[in-house]
């Protein structure tokens, strides 16, 4: 009996200790989930050691000294050239002790720091789960960079509002952002099979009308975009046509941005609409479309699917593995100019900020001074074979000849470049949801234009709220 | 220590652990969901906005959260039927018509449980890619000439050709949980009957149905439980909510709000109203297929 009882007790404290120790463990997560700032960041941060030689810089630079967190995420463009930086900054001001938060899934990892109001110093807005730049704006999150960016001189001298090529963001009269990507949204052809086949390459709509219909002729497919994905579309057709119908004037994007009321409405965005009906009509854009993300759509193209696609200068990059030899690709800035009218360079564009509650703010601004340098400029094209948002002459470096032709485009005056501008999420998406609807003549321009002008309308009185 | 004394703490000892996991990671988030739904909030900032039943009221005029109920119940629609029929018959094939390599079809059709729901619906955006899918392919082949029909890019199909992955995925873990019920009735019922004349269908609807109809009823449950909150995946994997929100559902459209439109706020409100679409239609099901018992004796 004793024993049975013995052993039924020291079973129940067992139990019980098991209990007390779940118990803990679990307790342990609550605390984790409750403060995951510190547990998230502490493996993606890096922090370069500070035992640098007394010595001050060269320059007569300021001062600056304490801990300066910059905010990357490793995406398509790597690291290499971050971690290029941050490693000649730290020669220059060996006082600084800079603190790398970085990795592929870093925007959601800093996320709760940036919810708790200890956000890093310096952050470059890219990849997925990215700050919203407009919501973020509204959160006061972002430091106000316009009084400094008119007279920030970079380290070598130069205005750095003169360098760039697409300017800082205005968002209501004020810059809070300075993008550092440039790309450009284009319609890509293969130049090897255009030579092969005899085609002309288009230079205005007309002409994109006309070789569509040899290609169609021939049995391939005109003209695939990605329907999952509309952005791709807007970005390469509808608004560069929005802007040769508007006179070539980029300022309609803008009140578009603003959400103004009407713009959707307007005529220049209806002929552009009417452009697409056309497309449509003629049976040019592949019906295919609908179902493809991007990346079956670019499959398409490679393997001669379809003879045009829209999409950005990252594609040849993204697409290596999958092009067949031979393949040249080829990017035509904008289609649906009239004959003789401009190219519309669309860019897409990632930002760089400073958080407004940053500790080392003034490390921050050094930074963005460092890096928005040609030298810099030079090194990310090579590092990243995409263009760094500075004008710089690419000749003799070692950046793809996609980047160094594309690079040329920016300087040519038969060339309007249009200002990055970033769209309110809910309206973009109906405008999306709208135009893939337009492309399979599931609405008309009209709807089209009541569905996006009632979504501004909507996002308006969110706005005001 | 008394009797009394050491019996609670027995007992306790077994349900507090699970008490404490299930509070911390099931009821928390709940409660947590449902103050946040309350609020206007982007999901990454300090700034939280109390709104009341602002999110709701939104919810109320959105066209979209129509639309995507609408899709939810097609969806739980379809995959009840097809995965009950589909798993019924395994079910009863593989138990009692003695066939052989039963046990070889038991693991072939439980496959697709073992992958994830992600493998399967690329898998089959494979299958209904328009120009390189192995679908439009056959289709070709019998009508002799090219189809290319986008499954998953056209209104009209997209939200069918959903169901197919969908029901394909589920028909497993039903089939095995019949097979199971189907196995505990006496074979002594099946002899009586046939002596008395009674055929393969006749014993099915007055002995096999009733006498699985518990197992039935709690698989009916589990699918439109499992629908509501899960066609988030195959959505996000083979539409996103696309063409135009055609396949959009409740789940998707939350993920959407939350994380690509930034008001997390009302993606809260979305998932309370998930959970309180949920409750009502278990409860109204349960009403809907209550029946006699029948068991056993």
């Amino acid at each position: 009996m004793k024993t049975k009882k013995i052993v039924f007790l020291s079973l129940t404290v067992l139990l019980l200790l098991a209990v007390g120790l779940t118990g803990c463990g679990g307790s342990n997560k609550s605390a984790e989930s409750a403060k995951p700032s510190a547990s998230a960041s502490t493996p993606a941060t890096e922090s370069a050691s500070s035992s640098a030689e007394e010595s001050p810089s060269a320059e007569a630079g300021p001062t600056l000294a304490g801990d300066f967190e910059v905010q990357y995420c490793v995406g398509g463009y790597g690291d290499s050239w971050q971690k290029s930086m941050v490693k000649q900054f730290k020669e220059k001001y060996p006082d600084v002790n800079i603190i790398e938060s970085a990795g592929p899934k870093i925007n959601d990892q800093m996320k709760p720091r940036w919810i708790q109001g200890d956000p890093p110093d310096l952050v470059f807005i890219d990849c997925a789960g990215g700050l919203d730049v407009l919501q973020s704006i509204k959160d006061g999150q972002l430091m106000d960079l316009t009084d400094w960016l008119k007279t920030a001189q970079n380290v070598d001298g130069e205005l750095i509002s003169d360098l760039l090529i697409a300017p800082a963001e205005d968002f209501g009269g004020k810059n809070y952002t300075i993008p550092f990507v440039f790309g450009s949204w284009g319609t890509f052809y293969d130049q090897a099979l255009f030579r092969e086949k005899n085609w002309e390459v288009p230079t205005d709509f007309d002409s994109f009308l006309a070789v569509s219909e040899k290609i169609k002729a021939s049995g391939m497919e005109p003209y695939v975009h990605t329907g999952v994905h509309t952005g791709y579309f807007t970005g390469g057709f509808l608004f560069p046509a929005i802007v040769s119908a508007n006179g070539d004037d980029p300022a309609i994007l803008k009140d578009m941005a603003d959400l103004k009321e009407g713009v959707f409405k307007s005529e220049p965005v209806m002929k552009a609409l009417q452009q697409i009906v056309t497309l449509r009509d003629k049976g040019f854009i592949d019906k295919a479309s609908g179902a493809l993300n991007h990346t079956d759509s670019q499959i398409q193209f490679v393997q001669h699917k379809d003879a045009f696609i829209p999409n950005g200068l990252w594609v040849e990059n993204e697409m290596k593995q999958d092009t067949p030899a031979g393949f040249e690709f080829g990017m035509i800035p904008s289609i649906t100019q009239a004959p003789g009218g401009k190219y519309i360079a669309n860019p897409y564009t990632s930002p760089i900020a400073i958080a407004s509650k940053a500790k080392n703010p003034e490390a921050a601004k050094a930074f963005i001074q460092f890096i928005y340098s040609k030298k810099a400029a030079i090194e990310w094209a090579e590092l990243t074979g995409a263009l760094f948002n500075v004008k710089v002459d690419l000749n003799g470096s070692k950046a793809s000849a996609l980047s160094i032709s594309a690079s040329k485009y920016y300087s040519s005056p038969d060339l309007v470049v249009l200002p990055a501008v970033t769209n309110n999420e809910d309206v973009k998406k109906e405008w999306e949801n709208a135009t893939l609807a337009l492309t399979y003549g599931k609405v008309t321009p009209e709807e089209w234009a009541d569905r996006v002008e009632k979504a501004a309308a909507k996002a308006r009185a969110k706005n005001k709220q | 220590m008394t009797t009394k004394r050491k019996r609670s703490l027995f007992i306790a000892s077994f349900i507090l652990p699970t008490l404490v996991l299930y509070s911390l990671f099931i009821f928390y988030p709940i409660i947590r969901a449902i103050y946040i739904s309350f609020f206007d909030w982007s999901g990454s900032s300090e700034n939280m906005n109390y709104i009341g039943f602002g999110n709701f009221r939104e919810m109320y005029s959105d066209p979209i959260i129509y639309k995507a109920i609408a899709n939810d119940y097609f969806l739980i629609f379809w995959k009840v039927i097809g995965i009950m029929t589909i798993a019924c018959f395994f079910a009863v094939a593989l138990t009692r018509f003695r066939m052989r390599g039963a046990s070889f079809y038991r693991v072939v059709f439980f496959f697709p449980n073992v992958l994830s729901i992600v493998v399967i619906a690329v898998l089959w955006r494979f299958i209904y890619n328009p120009s390189l899918g192995l679908l439009n392919d056959i289709l070709s082949l019998i009508v002799q000439r090219e189809v290319e029909i986008p499954w998953l890019g056209d209104s009209r199909y997209s939200l069918w050709a959903l169901l197919p992955p969908a029901i394909w995925a589920g028909i497993g873990f039903f089939m095995i949980l019949l097979i199971a019920a189907i196995k505990s009735i006496p074979a002594s019922l099946y002899e009586s009957a046939e002596i008395d004349g009674a055929k393969q269908w006749k014993q099915f609807t007055k002995i096999t149905i009733p006498l699985i109809w518990e197992q039935v009823k709690v698989s009916i449950v589990l699918i439109v439980i499992t629908s509501l909150n899960g066609s988030f995946a195959i959505v996000s994997v083979m539409t996103e909510g696309g063409p135009d929100n055609a396949t959009q559902v409740l789940g998707y459209y939350l993920y959407q709000m939350g994380f690509k439109q930034y008001h997390m706020g009302y993606a809260s409100a979305i998932g309370v109203f998930i959970l309180v679409l949920s409750l009502i239609t278990t409860a109204i099901l349960q009403r809907l297929m209550k029946r006699d018992t029948v068991e056993v004796s």
